[in-house]
């Protein structure tokens, strides 16, 4: 029976389970359960196991290899072929295709490794036809995998596109040198074959805002179609609206935003990390002039850190969030005729979107104008595009929509009329008194107001509690008369220096750099920094000063400086010339460049001084740094180093362009620039 | 993941000492060798690279195609890794070797690879993850150079980092795509290096400071050596996980459906795949969950009252 056989198992003491149940037991059981389980069963619908057969090996659906004969079946006038790797062109072609709907047409997004692209010449069969290409560039300025074929077809071809229009949209990067390579060479290829540009190149730079980019290229891309196939826009195109205007007429002000860019009140209750979203509120300890003389003011200002924890390294970016001019915001508040001080908010329509407010809402406008938007700089045609429909006057609104148009005669105006004039959005409105937008409408349209970044001026080392700024107010007489004012620089100048009853502040945080002195502090440094491009070699020189006193071994400081006339504008002389006599900058070379008849610059400084130059570089593995201007002057300095290679080092430009391009790989020169 | 995709030719110039002419008279380009430890790593690796970028795995992975769960499980190896790697950095961060290029705050990865496991497997992820064989041959290396001869974690620091700054933006955008990632970044910390503004800027100071370590021909060799056997333990990692993915694969293909593009690999949107398993797999695993809920006391009394209470059903419904 089931006891006793259980029962003679001899066990092994402790290693053996007692068996749950005996046979007896789970036979019972067992018969009750399925009694049971066949009774529920019946009762209910049985659920369906899909009957799995083994498939053999489906024949795939004949597939279209033709995209013209496709086209031509589902009835589509515009094809979008995408170069893609990570999908990003794929998407932006999609996108495009969907667009087409708006005006009327319609428009597929097509892989080009699935379609025979010598049929391009085709295209002209079908009405209307378009073509678009959004192209990534791979590498080395090379075509996506999936578009090889498509560009060796393009190298090797001599078809005839005449009657194919088309456009193309270029993603890349603009710090690979063969940025958009591959979008250029499309745009360019296809109009020697003879197709027909219908709009410029469009350019995406994934080192700044591929998106952005995109978006503002597609807004003229699609009027500039209408125009060539003489198609009217559907009436919903006019004025899209993303957000939602609300306003609180009853709010508890404590739940009011009033510049933060995160957390509510943490600009009240501050707690570290400090970051772009949780800036930190430091107090200005010094805020004085540099110069001595000239019309321009360049200023020094001290924030203090003590009490962030925040820690930093020569060379960093102190990255600062100023405040528009208050007269500029109530200007564009009586202008428009609105109570600023209204609370509202802006909610996404799409409410899908990752971005629910274009700014931290709840605000008043004054907040958004002052704090969240920039209205200093000449807006995008977009926004004039989507403004133009609240002017009243025809002609004002003929004006704003030729300026937003792709026309040359458009372009040219807005070229001249907002850019080279310097119109920001308070001279557009006063300058078109028509043109009388929603106040919410166009703070929907205003981008953001950036944070600036300035190299910092001091070394840790030296001033552990503090963070030094070196830079120049901006201000400038514009052609229409009036006087546009640097935001943050204008702002940075007038701030008064913490006393007792009065703390001025700064929202900051530090941007780590890359720009760094070496770490064997024997090795020789060349620092280049006219003009406020001086500012991270005081952090620099200070911190070599501090190695010196502390006995160990410094190589060689030297310091490439100009500015225009030594009376006026020889930023930090005092300093420069203290630590010179002390030692520790072992060559100060200053080039005035207004002094004298001829202009003389850093670049001829460096040429009079090569042979020393050739050899630190060479024999004694100096590090290069440039700070400053990144137009002229960093290339200037760099041709100047070219020459110096060629005749000091034997060596033809390529050879010596190669040499200075391999310092740079190495880290041995460094830029720090801005345009 | 692939190493550094280099951005310069890296042609050689040569580079005579003391001063003056590059080259001296009639002296051919070649005969003089760099001395810059980036330059004889970028040279010495390049083939070892060049194989690494063409293993199937990464080729799939570049073009869209990889499993979430080879996702998951590269990413616990690149968490052991790089725990080894950066726990042996830290040990030795005082070490004339290791000093220079001590950057914690901006390369360092073993805390953003815990967000992303804590994403992929929850909470509890520590529990779950564990070090497959060939991550275990890896970080036994790193931990044996870390103890013997630390100016050799450079070779592997200098693998791994440099190939993230490079290649990573783009890794990044083809796995969100690939595995439907949200676009707020969960999952790919990894590829996030917050502390950075310009990779290009942090690769070359990092260049520089690789060169200026004082090291003697013989070591230099070695930490030449030392990279290409790192990148051989890596690609170790993808043919391990080229071959869990053939069993992932098996049963996708089992269906004859052919693999599309637009599935993205991702095998629990395949129809079939989830019928399959349905139908036939499930039935044993539901077994084996029985009896091991059985042998819990909990599982007994809860059976029992499950007994229990279909017998009054029964009865309720006879009577």
């Amino acid at each position: 029976m089931a006891d006793s056989e259980v029962e003679s198992q001899s066990p092994d003491p402790g290693a053996v389970e007692e068996p749950l149940f005996t046979t007896l037991d789970i036979v019972l059981f067992t018969f009750i359960v399925g009694l049971l389980i066949y009774w529920f069963m019946s009762r209910q619908k049985k659920e369906e196991i899909p009957e799995f057969k083994k498939l053999t090996a489906v024949a795939p659906p004949v597939r279209e290899t033709s995209f013209i004969e496709k086209m031509k079946k589902t009835n589509r006038n515009i094809v979008v072929f995408y170069g893609s790797q990570t999908g990003t062109a794929e998407e932006f072609s999609n996108r495009l295709a969907k667009d087409a709907q708006r005006y009327g047409m319609r428009g597929m997004a097509a892989d080009p490794e699935e379609y025979d692209l010598s049929e391009l010449s085709r295209l002209s069969e079908i009405n209307n036809s378009l073509a678009l290409f959004c192209m990534a560039t791979y590498g080395e300025g090379d075509p996506t995998d999936n578009a090889q074929d498509f560009y060796d077809w393009l190298q090797e071809t001599d078809a005839e596109l005449e009657g194919v229009n088309y456009t193309v949209f270029a993603l890349g990067n603009k710090t690979y040198e063969h940025y958009n390579a591959m979008g250029k060479y499309v745009d360019k290829r296809l109009a020697e074959l003879g197709a027909t540009r219908i709009f410029d190149l469009g350019m995406g730079d994934d080192d700044g805002n591929l998106e952005e980019d995109f978006v503002s290229w597609r807004e003229q891309f699609w009027p500039a179609v209408c125009e060539h196939f003489g198609v009217e826009a559907t009436g919903e195109e006019s004025s899209i609206r993303q957000y939602e205007l609300v306003l609180h007429t009853d709010i508890n002000m404590n739940k009011v935003y009033t510049g933060e860019l995160g957390r509510l009140k943490s600009f009240e209750t501050q707690k570290p990390p400090f970051d772009s979203k949780n800036p930190f509120l430091a107090p200005v300890t010094a805020n004085r002039k540099l110069n001595k003389g000239g019309s321009r003011h360049l200023m020094h200002v001290e924030l203090e850190i003590s009490s962030s924890k925040i820690r930093y390294d020569s060379g960093d970016h102190v990255a600062v969030y100023p405040i528009n001019d208050a007269s500029v915001v109530n200007k564009i508040g009586d202008i428009l005729g609105v109570d600023l001080d209204t609370v509202i908010s802006l909610n996404n329509l799409d409410e899908e979107s990752n971005k629910r407010h274009p700014f931290p809402c709840p605000a008043t406008y004054r907040t958004a104008l002052m704090h969240y938007l920039d209205v200093s700089n000449p807006p995008r045609t977009n926004v004039l595009y989507e403004l133009a429909q609240y002017a009243t006057d025809p002609k004002d609104q003929e004006t704003m929509r030729k300026m937003a148009s792709s026309s040359p005669e458009g372009k040219a105006l807005y070229h001249s009329w907002v850019l080279d004039s310097r119109r920001n959005i308070l001279a557009i409105l006063e300058d078109m008194p028509s043109l009388r937008p929603p106040i919410d409408h166009l703070c929907e349209l205003m981008p953001r107001l950036q944070a600036r970044y300035y190299s910092i001026a001091s070394s840790s080392k030296v001033h552990a509690n503090t963070i030094h700024i070196c830079a120049v107010v901006v201000e400038y007489e514009t052609k229409t008369g009036r006087t546009n004012k640097g935001v943050a620089t204008n702002w940075l100048k007038n701030k008064v220096v913490t006393d007792n009853g009065h703390k001025s502040t700064v929202p900051m945080y530090v941007r780590k750099s890359q720009f760094r002195l070496p770490f064997k502090s024997s090795n020789p440094v060349i620092m280049i920094g006219p003009g406020t491009g001086i500012a991270p070699f005081m952090g620099f020189i200070q911190e070599r000063g501090l190695l010196k006193e502390q006995g160990k071994e410094v190589g060689e400081t030297v310091l490439f400086y100009g500015c225009r006339h030594r009376g006026e504008d020889f930023l930090y002389q005092e300093e420069l010339e203290e630590f010179e006599k002390a030692g520790v900058l072992t060559q100060l070379n200053v080039a005035f460049s207004r002094d004298q008849e001829h202009k003389v610059y850093v670049q001829h400084l460096l040429k009079q001084n090569k042979e020393h130059l050739w050899k630190l570089i060479h024999s004694e593995n100096a590090h290069i740094y440039i700070c400053g201007d990144a137009r002229n002057m960093a290339r200037d300095v760099q041709t100047a180093f070219y020459e110096i290679a060629e005749e000091e080092g034997g060596l033809t430009r390529t050879q010596a362009v190669d040499y200075i391009k391999r310092l740079m790989t190495k880290g041995r020169y460094s830029q720090d620039v801005w345009s | 993941m692939p190493a550094e995709k280099m951005d310069d030719s890296g042609k050689e110039a040569g580079i005579s000492n003391g001063g003056g002419l590059v080259y001296e008279e009639g002296e051919a380009e070649e005969s003089v060798r760099p001395e810059d430890l980036s330059e004889l790593l970028a040279a010495g690796t390049k083939e070892s690279h060049d194989k690494a970028e063409n293993t199937q795995f990464v080729k799939d992975f570049l073009k869209g195609r990889i499993r979430r769960e080879l996702f998951k499980l590269g990413t616990v190896a690149l968490y052991f890794t790089y725990t080894a790697m950066e726990e042996e950095i830290e040990r030795n961060k005082e070490h004339p070797a290791i000093a220079p290029l001590y950057f914690p705050a901006e390369i360092h990865r073993h805390e953003a690879l815990a967000r992303d496991l804590e994403y992929f497997y929850g909470e509890d992820w520590e529990s779950q993850v564990s070090c497959s064989p060939a991550a275990q041959r890896y970080t036994g290396r790193i931990r044996e150079v870390g103890r013997d001869e630390p100016a050799l974690l450079v070779a592997h620091a200098y693998t791994r980092y440099m190939g993230d700054l490079s290649g990573g933006q783009v890794l990044k955008k083809v796995a969100q795509r690939a595995m439907k990632l949200p676009s707020t970044g969960e999952g790919l910390n990894f590829f996030q290096f917050d502390g950075i503004h310009s990779a290009k800027a942090f690769k070359q100071l990092y260049r520089s400071r690789m060169n200026e370590l004082d090291l003697d021909e013989p070591t230099k060799e070695r930490i030449v050596a030392e990279a290409n056997l790192a990148f051989q333990f890596n690609m170790e990692v993808f043919s391990e996980l080229e071959e869990i993915g053939k069993t992932l694969q098996d049963e996708v293909l089992d269906a004859g459906m052919p693999v599309h593009g637009d599935v993205q690999g991702d095998i629990s949107k395949c129809p079939y795949y989830n019928t399959k398993m349905a139908a036939s797999g499930g039935a044993s695993y539901a077994c084996q969950m029985a009896t091991a809920a059985l042998r819990h006391p909990t599982g007994q009394v809860l059976l029992a009252a499950l007994v229990a209470a279909l017998a009054g059903l029964v009865a309720w419904y006879l009577m």
